[in-house]
């Protein structure tokens, strides 16, 4: 069967400063056809879409879509060509309806001399709701009073409505509970079915393997291949993206080595309101305790009440000699670290040096007397980001210069340099590219020897069969289920409890 | 049951209850307190009256405030614009009093709105070194000596001439925020700027709007104040800085109950509450000098209640 | 291609230079050294003369210690807009009490700012408001209060604490203070704290800064200090009137951002702009009046080198947008 190609990207090309984002990229894409881009963090397929959809001016190199060379410069520039893009981050903005967000940017339809027709605006974007079935959802609305899943489904009215003839699903998908995936999913197919196609980046495999029919992988910037959906493994597709064979190194490969039964925390009964309730469980010294479920389960907070981050948290949180952890100063003093899912924000301080950053948590123990030394506060940095490899010119370089995993790497900097013995880790590998992962990984099984416990929440089921000691699979805000280390233990076990 | 509630609470009748409340709140408190001097028809009117004034204002600023902007310079241009219609009256009669305060006010806007763009510092501090700048210009405009509206000039100074001018700006408002996109480009731009570009908002000429639609209305609002109190002098030293909070009250009103759909009402009636509480003090006898305690503890007030930051959020 | 699009993208060497931190933190002090020598050619050298100097430098003495505390405010990303009408009431309530006792009349003036900054501090800590609404709004308040004390007549204050007016006294005070402050700030976990909230609270905050204590604190101290600084006031001038201390707040602002203060705070905040940022003004000041401008000429220039300054010094990659 031969296809109408619809887009050809030709040597695309784009620089940040010294970095090469993208190196000239090229490739094809047919019409009806669901195309994955994969590779990963910084290997270029955000940059690369981003282009296509003008929120990135095009370094050098041509897009054409059905025959027309593109030159957009901003979303509704590239909308009028027919490209559009459901964004990761809440691409909704607040303070307006829901109807002035389906059309932002495109009222002109609903404009008469410089007049806006907003009755039939809000007429038409119920209509469209109605279409996608999402009837419950009130054009006139305004969009503060839906919660963040309607809000993406919004979105997706907003970025299809249009009938693109190319959409790009920009890691869409980690946003949506199960049931809004399906949502995408059946208009992933429409679009298939109707001729159209769309190019869908996502960091879960598992996902592209069943929802697309052609994959490209990037790699550093650089094309790699173009192969068929159905020829492929997971396997065979880290190895594209990586390069190499990941070692059987990857995940800790030991089963079945015991446990302490000595409980270094205890966590009883706590609730933060709209997030987790009753909550209760015990941690164990050199366990690694592995929390999984869909991304709204609530597991994210589990971790912020344990550091007592949480606004309005009840229940209690105990260590083993009965200390009771109800403020972050309390918990960093009696030994718990946390690393935040939300880096940027919650986790490193961007516009401050990897010195303070790591020195912060450290300081009363550096200080004699309450009096702190430069030059003692500079040589704990260095030592504890050297220890960790942290890619820098020196401590005082602002963290906000770093890659994702260099940021992380600061981050466990400082709670090694802190001595830490509890260590909870939110999504320790999110937006990390393989290499650093794998590092962490190692990091993790050593502290675990050292009798270290660690608490590691994450949304990558296979990252928590390979790592943890014990999984809690959480679902609505509740504990649903418990598994044991297991090499027997799989995917499909865990989902069967987070859904 | 809680859905029906939940549902209610986010309606715009909610919000009219909740002004109306807080309205007979107050009205009540005082007439209560001082029942002969406070509260009558005709009192009513003239608080209703002064109040209209800032309420002009508060719209205006309203452009700027859900952007997340701020301006300080309002009061200084309330006096400059008024000093060189006044001025430009005294040749053309009508025609130069109104343009001229509504000419200057926006062009001060545009001023600000292109420095603001161009020199990439935050508003409210190119506002602050503009308002200096904006206070010594109009002292040497008005030459030092107070200006004084030709009686036969007088015509907004009282009603119906107030309120009709008022009514217009209202009216204008009304327009703008539901019938054109710069409403919707506002609030889009205050909700996330990064989010609002890629969209396609030009985010510089919108700001660059926002500030010349407040200073047009703050224009308008130089000719119902100069109007109102008929003579206008110029100082230096932050004298105008008291200008900028009465308008920026009914603001905060506005934006509290952006979510009820009724921004123009809430300015309205939160001016005229405002305007209840002072005057219910001076009815109660209160000495003039304490004005300022009345203003800054009902601002505070007003701010506590409405302008509240989320818990965990970041707030300079 | 893609050289031609580097070079697009690679900004000039000046533009780099005139961006760079180090120009930005050496601004300030080429400055103070142009300000003076401009000055000094425009007066005929009339400024640098011993006695004009003593008066400079006596009004240097209570901005400087007012803006010790404003400094750590700004650091915080915050602003303070009170100090004027703290001032004010404080230098009222020193001066009733310099009739019983003169450290009384210090305490009291102290507790006064104190007060006045826990009231900021806790509106904009407990209620998440924006310092600079709340800080004008009891501004107002407290220039309010001012006024109505001050109705009826100017406040006097008693012939002993006016006996005080020394330099050796001035100078020790304020020495004093900004040994104390630089101390703290860059030897104890207080300064770190502070800069750490400035740049980014949610982290800090997560790094076991309390970062509510923190602010709450550097408020009343910055209230506590202007306190302070309407003693030093008192001794000077010896009557209050309601005009006490009025437009403090700017002539601090501008200060600071003259001293090269980033007004986003955080990381890249300097001691030393507390110092130069004072003097710079004071000469500026000074100047401005030696050569005889009216109070609106004056004004004038100020608000031009404000922006100037504000334009060339600030931080914008600490500001994601700038609002």
């Amino acid at each position: 069967m031969e296809n109408k190609v619809l887009l050809v990207a030709e040597h695309i090309d784009k620089r940040f400063g010294i970095t090469h984002a993208v190196n000239d990229v090229s490739l094809t894409i047919d019409a009806g056809e669901i195309r994955a881009l994969i590779g990963e963090n910084g290997s270029g397929k955000s940059t690369f879409s981003q282009m296509l959809c003008g929120i990135y001016t095009i370094g050098g190199g041509t897009f054409t879509l059905d025959g027309k060379v593109l030159h957009c410069r901003n979303q509704v520039e590239a909308n009028n060509e027919g490209v559009a893009i459901i964004v990761q981050e809440m691409g909704t903005l607040s303070g307006l309806t829901v109807a002035e967000n389906i059309f932002l940017g495109h009222e002109e339809p609903f404009m008469h001399m410089g007049v806006k027709d907003t009755r039939a605006m809000n007429k038409e974007a119920q209509r469209l709701l109605d279409e996608y079935g999402f009837g419950r959802i009130k054009a006139a609305d305004m969009i503060d009073l839906y919660n963040f899943e309607d809000r993406k489904l919004v979105e997706i009215v907003k970025g299809t409505y249009m009938k693109p003839k190319i959409l790009v699903i920009d890691e869409t998908t980690t946003a949506l509970s199960q049931n809004g995936r399906l949502e995408l999913y059946k208009i992933m197919d429409a679009i298939r079915a109707d001729g159209r196609s769309v190019i869908f980046i996502s960091h879960d495999l598992g996902e592209v393997l069943t929802h697309t029919d052609t994959i490209s992988v990037l790699r550093d910037g650089e094309f790699i291949a173009t192969v068929q959906t159905k020829d492929m493994t997971e396997d065979d597709l880290k190895r594209l993206m990586v390069g190499r064979e990941i070692g059987s190194a990857y995940y800790r490969t030991d089963y079945g080595e015991p446990v302490s039964d000595e409980v270094v925390l205890s966590v009883r009964d706590v609730s933060v309101p709209g997030q987790i309730s009753h909550v209760t469980f015990d941690l164990h010294r050199g366990e690694i305790l592995g929390f999984g479920g869909l991304s709204e389960c609530g597991m994210h907070e589990v971790g912020k009440a344990i550091f007592a981050a949480s606004w309005e948290r009840t229940g209690t949180v105990t260590l083993a000699d009965g200390t009771q952890i109800n403020d972050i100063p309390t918990a960093i003093k009696h030994s718990i670290a946390y690393a935040s899912k939300d880096r940027d924000n919650e986790s490193v301080i961007l516009n401050e040096s990897i010195r303070n950053n790591i020195v912060l948590p450290s300081i009363d123990d550096l200080a004699s007397h309450g009096l702190l030394s430069g030059k003692k506060l500079t040589a704990f940095a260095d030592k504890h980001a050297k220890d960790m490899q942290t890619k820098m010119q020196n401590v005082g370089q602002f963290v906000s210069d770093l890659s994702g995993g260099n940021k992380q790497k600061v981050v466990l900097a400082r709670w090694i340099g802190k001595g830490s013995d509890i260590l909870v880790l939110d999504s320790p590998t999110r937006g990390i590219d393989v290499k650093v992962k794998q590092a962490i990984y190692a990091l993790m099984a050593e502290l675990r020897k050292q009798g270290k416990s660690i608490i590691m929440i994450s949304e990558e089921i296979p990252e928590l069969l390979g790592m943890a000691d014990r999984i809690i699979v959480m679902k609505d805000g509740e504990l649903n289920g418990e598994f044991l280390r297991d090499p027997a233990l799989s995917e499909e076990d865990l989902i069967a409890k987070m859904v | 049951m809680s859905n029906t509630i939940a549902k209610l609470k986010t309606s715009r009748y909610y919000g009219l209850i909740l002004l109306g409340a807080m309205l007979i709140f107050f009205y009540g408190v005082f007439k209560i307190l001082t029942p002969s001097n406070f509260g009558s028809l005709s009192n009513l009117y003239t608080y209703l009256q002064s109040s209209i004034i800032y309420s002009v204002g508060g719209c205006g600023l309203y452009f700027i405030v859900v952007m997340g902007l701020f301006d300080f310079a309002v009061g200084a241009n309330i006096v400059l614009s008024s000093i060189v219609g006044v001025i430009l009256s005294q040749k053309f009669g009508y025609a130069g009093f109104i343009l001229g305060c509504l000419g200057c006010g926006t062009f001060i806007g545009f001023l600000i709105g292109m420095l603001y763009n161009n020199l990439n510092v935050p508003s409210m501090i190119v506002t602050v070194g503009l308002m200096l700048i904006f206070e010594s210009v109009a002292v040497f405009v008005a030459g030092g000596v107070k200006q004084t509206l030709a009686p036969e000039l007088r015509f907004f100074s009282g009603a119906p001439g107030n309120i009709i001018l008022a009514g217009l700006a209202f009216l204008l408002m009304y327009f703008i925020l539901n019938y054109t996109k710069i409403g919707t480009y506002c609030n889009a731009i205050g909700s996330n700027e990064f989010t609002a570009k890629n969209m396609g908002i030009d985010v510089k000429k919108y700001k660059l709007i926002g500030f010349m639609l407040l200073h047009f209305f703050v224009g308008i609002m130089a000719i119902l104040t100069v109007s109102y109190g008929t003579t206008m002098t110029a100082l230096t030293g932050m004298s105008t800085m008291s200008r900028n909070f009465q308008p920026l009250m009914g603001t905060f009103f506005g934006v509290a109950f952006r979510k009820y759909k009724m921004p123009i009402t809430a300015i309205i009636v939160g001016e005229f509450i405002i305007s209840i509480i002072f005057n219910g003090f001076v009815a109660l006898g209160a000495p003039t000098t304490i004005q300022n305690v009345v203003t800054g503890a009902a601002l505070l007030a007003i701010v506590s209640l409405t302008a509240r930051g989320a818990k965990g959020s970041v707030v300079k | 291609m893609s050289n031609t699009v580097k070079n697009e993208q690679e900004p000039s060497k000046l533009r780099t230079f005139l961006s760079s931190d180090t120009f930005k933190g050496m601004l300030p002090f080429i400055g103070l050294v142009v300000i003076l020598f401009v000055m000094n050619i425009m007066t005929d050298g009339k400024i640098l003369t011993p006695k004009r100097l003593r008066l400079l430098m006596s009004q240097v003495y209570y901005p400087m210690i007012v803006a010790t505390g404003v400094f750590f405010v700004m650091t915080l990303g915050s602003i303070d807009f009170t100090e004027g009408s703290t001032l004010g009431l404080a230098s009222i309530v020193v001066s009733k009490l310099s009739f019983i006792s003169i450290p009384l009349a210090i305490l009291g003036g102290v507790l006064t700012g104190a007060f006045i900054g826990a009231i900021n501090g806790f509106f904009h800590v407990k209620f998440k408001l924006q310092s600079f609404i709340i800080t004008i709004c009891t501004m107002y308040l407290f220039r309010g209060v001012c006024a109505y004390l001050t109705t009826e007549t100017a406040v006097p204050a008693s012939a002993a604490i006016k006996a005080l007016d020394q330099n050796w006294l001035k100078i020790t005070i304020t020495v004093a203070v900004l040994l104390v402050a630089w101390f703290l700030f860059r030897f104890t976990r207080i300064g770190n704290d502070v800069k750490a909230v400035g740049s980014g609270e949610i982290a800090a905050r997560f790094s076991g800064v309390r970062t509510d204590r923190v602010k709450f604190l550097v408020f009343v101290a910055a209230g506590a200090l202007t306190g302070l600084a309407a003693f030093v006031n008192v001794v000077k001038v010896g009557s209050i009137t309601a005009t006490a201390g009025n437009q403090l707040e700017t002539q601090i602002l501008i200060s600071l951002v003259l001293g090269g203060l980033p007004i986003t705070g955080g990381a890249k905040v300097r001691f030393s702009n507390i110092i130069v940022g004072t003097l710079m003004y004071t000469v500026l000041n000074n100047g401005l009046v030696m050569l005889g401008y009216e109070s609106q000429t004056q004004q004038l220039i100020k608000g031009i080198i404000f922006l100037l300054f504000v334009a060339l010094t600030i931080d914008r990659k600490a500001l994601k947008v700038i609002k």
